[in-house]
């Protein structure tokens, strides 16, 4: 017997699909696919090609924000270059676009430049674009960074002599004007006043050849570059913000070298440390009490086991400090040392500052920033523990960069009682006074307070130069260890460099910022 | 149909002007940008001048006015951060957001119809228990731990696949799609198996059985269909999910999509990349669950004769 006919069903088709269905509807795929296959293999680059892995994205690639970190990294002496170059090593400065360059005056600088240099699109470099780079990043309404970063207002007056030199005037003495003029790269007189550049033209040894937003820089060898020619003739930048990805990418062969690792995912195969000049400490806000106490704040100093924050919590990635500033840095004292903890006489200067009505249970607030540094809230944890065993009631707050920068720099947040804030400075300027002007003045942006006395050693050793301006510095590093108390210093940091065995290259303090490719070879090269 | 479409796209726009209020003022609560975009040491003068080239530096309800006016001119701005406009950034990472979304709820979807249907049609046997347990497990993964696993397994170990990135052939998809795939596929297997269940043993599949439909039609003609309105609303739910960016995805594998577009904005007080991508995600939403909603009116006339003329 047959079944009877079935009726047809109405609508039978599996319409539980149809949220997917209209996701896709919403797709464009065939017109924006984000995979994509090129002639460059399966992670980008191809033979030849040098890659290197990125925390982040350059917001910018216009040389005049190049003091930024994650542009520097890309743009500093590789697409485009400086006049005077700082050797991160020895401290000294180094002829490259300029040969020479002499004090004139006590407030005028000239300056030779070299010959026979091009830029990437063939004009030839001369004085007017040498004039023209320091006139842009100092005067122009681009707003580059470079200008708050080492300049901070100081008004320069720009004159070409000739086509090969050029002289620069302050309008009060400056010692250090070479050291400024370091970090301003030179563009041709041709590059926007009126905006930042996306693609920039330089001089360097790499030129930009595609930047593919979101995805990749990629770079190719200046071939008519002055001096010697890299060893790749292509270099691709990509980014992941994910240290463990970014050691992945080293183990796996998909890049020869990455921006900062973490200390769980560094191997000897795929790692090497270098010291990145950046220190870290704890400023006490000596506005409000207990803190505004300077036995409170030296006791808090006596207590905090810098050894061993640097062994265990820094993986030995660190060496306890003294001071604000490394070995390298004019200023450096190399006489202050970190003392072991003393809580006995911790506690006995806390006593005393109680016995005379401080209120030393006043709750002090301990903030710090995410990702500040590897194993940061570890770090405040064992700051506030240390600083709880004297009796002391302190409060962790962990913020992101926006909320940290809120309590970093005046005007501070008002109401917001007792503050130990966790900073940590990069000095790359390699002189003391781009640390003492923030951190110690007054009225220094980073700085809470500050004495009269240590205002005036600041001010005097600014004006000197050579080896006196390295005593008259130490001196104040010592001075505000003795006087003022601001500060309690943790570790002079170092920091891991993905490096592939297949390169060789060696890191050194300006690596974190200025990650320079010509220096890169392959390691199977001999004598190259 | 069309006066139920009309009605939800009315009662969608009321929604989206308290998003477009609401992204304006939190974001504007979460601090001031000036500090972050500016050196440590600039001068006061220089961060002066920074806020007011960017209108930072006039009244929020002056800021919020020329937002409005600028929304009304489909002109959203430019990025603190990088100078770009706003809405090209936002519109050059959605696509990639949406091919994700898209290719991992399809293969979710499908996945889960046929598991979930195999799994229910003999409830409590072996392969059911073992599909309840390995949903529940899929359903339960943290994705960061997954897609880090993923790296340093796939990638790294094994070296079948790149670690990584968007360049390349069909391999670079895996890793991402996987890691995405696996809460929403765990998720869709127990419902459908679930409502499935409910369905195979309900008296119309026993009438069609005694009609002598076949199988395969009492299956997926039958209790499918009337079992798709659960799944239905939780892939929706889902869907609607990744479209709001898949943040852990795009951060572990450079995925250049909204979601860490939004997440970078965010934690850079870049306001108007925000504003622009929040803006564009509501938008995508309220479209996704309007038409979520014609499905349902689709499926069950009950929905379509419910609404009001």
């Amino acid at each position: 017997m047959q079944p009877p006919a079935r009726p047809p069903l109405r609508g039978g088709r599996p319409r539980a699909l149809a949220a997917a269905a209209a996701l896709v509807a919403l797709t464009p795929i065939s017109a924006c696919a984000v995979a994509n296959s090129d002639d460059t293999g399966t992670t980008g680059g191809g033979e030849g090609t040098l890659r290197i892995v990125l925390a982040q994205e350059p917001p910018t690639l216009d040389p005049c924000d190049a003091s930024l970190t994650a542009t520097g990294a890309v743009v500093r002496s590789n697409i485009s270059e400086p006049l005077i170059e700082r050797d991160p090593t020895s401290g000294e400065l180094e002829p490259l676009l300029a040969t020479e360059w002499h004090r004139t005056d006590p407030t005028t600088w000239r300056l030779d430049l070299r010959s026979g240099v091009t830029f990437h699109d063939g004009q030839p470099f001369t004085a007017e674009d040498a004039a023209f780079s320091i006139d842009r990043a100092v005067h122009s309404d681009v707003a580059c960074n470079v200008d708050g970063y080492v300049f901070g207002g100081t008004e320069l007056d720009v004159q070409t002599d000739g086509a090969a030199a050029l002289t620069v005037t302050t309008a009060e003495p400056d010692p250090v004007l070479p050291l400024r003029l370091s970090f301003i790269e030179v563009v041709p007189r041709t590059t926007s006043t009126d905006a930042k550049v996306r693609t920039p033209v330089g001089t360097g040894p790499y030129a930009i050849d595609k930047w593919e937003t979101g995805v990749s820089i990629a770079l190719r060898r200046n071939d008519s570059y002055w001096g010697d020619a890299p060893a790749y003739p292509r270099a691709r930048y990509v980014w992941r913000s994910e240290p463990s990805v970014r050691a992945a990418m080293i183990d796996n062969g998909e890049a020869e070298l990455s921006a900062a690792l973490n200390p769980e995912d560094a191997t000897e195969d795929n790692s090497v440390a270098y010291p990145n000049n950046e220190t870290t400490a704890l400023r006490l806000d000596g506005t409000q009490p207990p803190l505004d106490d300077i036995r409170v704040r030296k006791a808090i100093g006596m207590v905090i086991d810098q050894g061993a924050i640097a062994d265990v919590l820094f993986a030995g990635l660190a060496d306890p400090a003294a001071q604000l500033v490394p070995d390298g840095v004019v200023g450096h004292n190399a006489d202050l040392r970190a003392a072991p903890p003393d809580f006995t006489a911790a506690r006995a200067l806390v006593a005393d500052a109680a016995d005379d009505g401080v209120p030393t249970g006043k709750r002090i607030s301990l903030i710090a920033r995410n990702g500040q540094f590897p194993r940061v809230s570890e770090t405040a944890e064992a700051l506030q523990y240390q600083m709880a065993r004297l009796g002391l009631n302190v409060r962790i707050q962990m913020t992101d960069s926006a909320a940290h920068l809120e309590y970093q720099l005046r005007p501070f947040p008002k109401g917001a009682g007792p503050v130990a804030l966790l900073i940590m400075h990069g000095n790359q300027t390699g002189d003391g006074a781009f640390t003492t002007s923030q951190y110690l003045l007054s009225d220094g942006p980073q700085s809470t307070f500050g004495t009269a006395a240590l205002d005036e050693r600041i001010a005097a050793a600014g004006a000197l130069s050579g080896d006196r301006r390295q005593d008259a510095f130490a001196a104040v590093f010592a001075a505000q260890n003795d006087d003022v108390a601001q500060y309690v210093h943790l570790a002079h940091m170092r920091g891991l460099l993905g490096r592939s065995a297949d390169v060789r290259y060696e890191p050194n303090s300006a690596t974190g910022d200025e990650l320079r490719l010509a220096d890169v070879r392959p390691a199977h090269r001999k004598g190259s | 149909m069309v006066t139920f479409l009309r009605k939800r796209v009315v009662s969608s726009a009321i929604p989206l002007l308290f998003v477009v209020f609401g992204v304006f003022c939190l974001a504007r609560l979460t601090g001031d940008p000036v500090n972050l975009y500016l050196p440590l040491s600039a001068t006061p003068e220089q961060r002066a001048e920074f806020a007011a080239a960017n209108g930072l530096d006039q009244p929020v309800l002056v800021q919020l006015w020329d937002y409005l006016g600028q929304i009304a001119r489909l002109d959203f701005g430019e990025s603190l951060r990088t100078g770009q406009s706003a809405a090209e950034m936002v519109f050059a990472a959605f696509p990639a957001t949406l091919q994700l979304a898209a290719v991992t709820m399809l293969i979710a979807v499908a996945g889960a119809v046929l598991i979930g249907c195999a799994a229910a049609y003999r409830p409590n046997s072996p392969a059911d228990r073992v599909c309840s347990f390995l949903s529940m497990t899929a359903a339960s993964i943290p994705d960061f731990w997954f897609a880090i696993m993923g790296v340093l397994v796939f990638g790294v170990t094994l070296g079948w696949l790149p670690t990584s990135g968007v360049t390349g052939g069909a391999e670079v998809w895996v890793l991402p799609i996987a890691t995405l795939l696996i809460r929403p596929f765990g998720v869709l297997v127990q419902v459908v198996r679930g409502a499935m269940v409910a369905a195979l043993t309900a008296p119309y599949t026993r009438v069609a059985r005694s009609k002598g439909a076949s199988e395969k039609r009492v299956v997926f003609g039958h209790a499918l269909r009337n079992a798709a309105m659960p799944a239905l609303t939780v892939a929706g739910d889902l869907a609607i999910g990744l479209v709001n960016g898949a943040v852990v995805v795009e951060t572990i594998f450079g995925w250049p999509g909204i979601g860490k577009l939004m997440i970078d904005s965010v934690l850079q007080r870049d306001f108007a990349v925000l504003q622009a991508a929040v803006l564009l995600t509501a938008v995508t939403i309220f479209t996704l669950n309007i038409l979520i909603d014609a499905c349902y009116a689709l499926l069950d006339a009950r929905v379509r004769q419910a609404a009001p003329a």
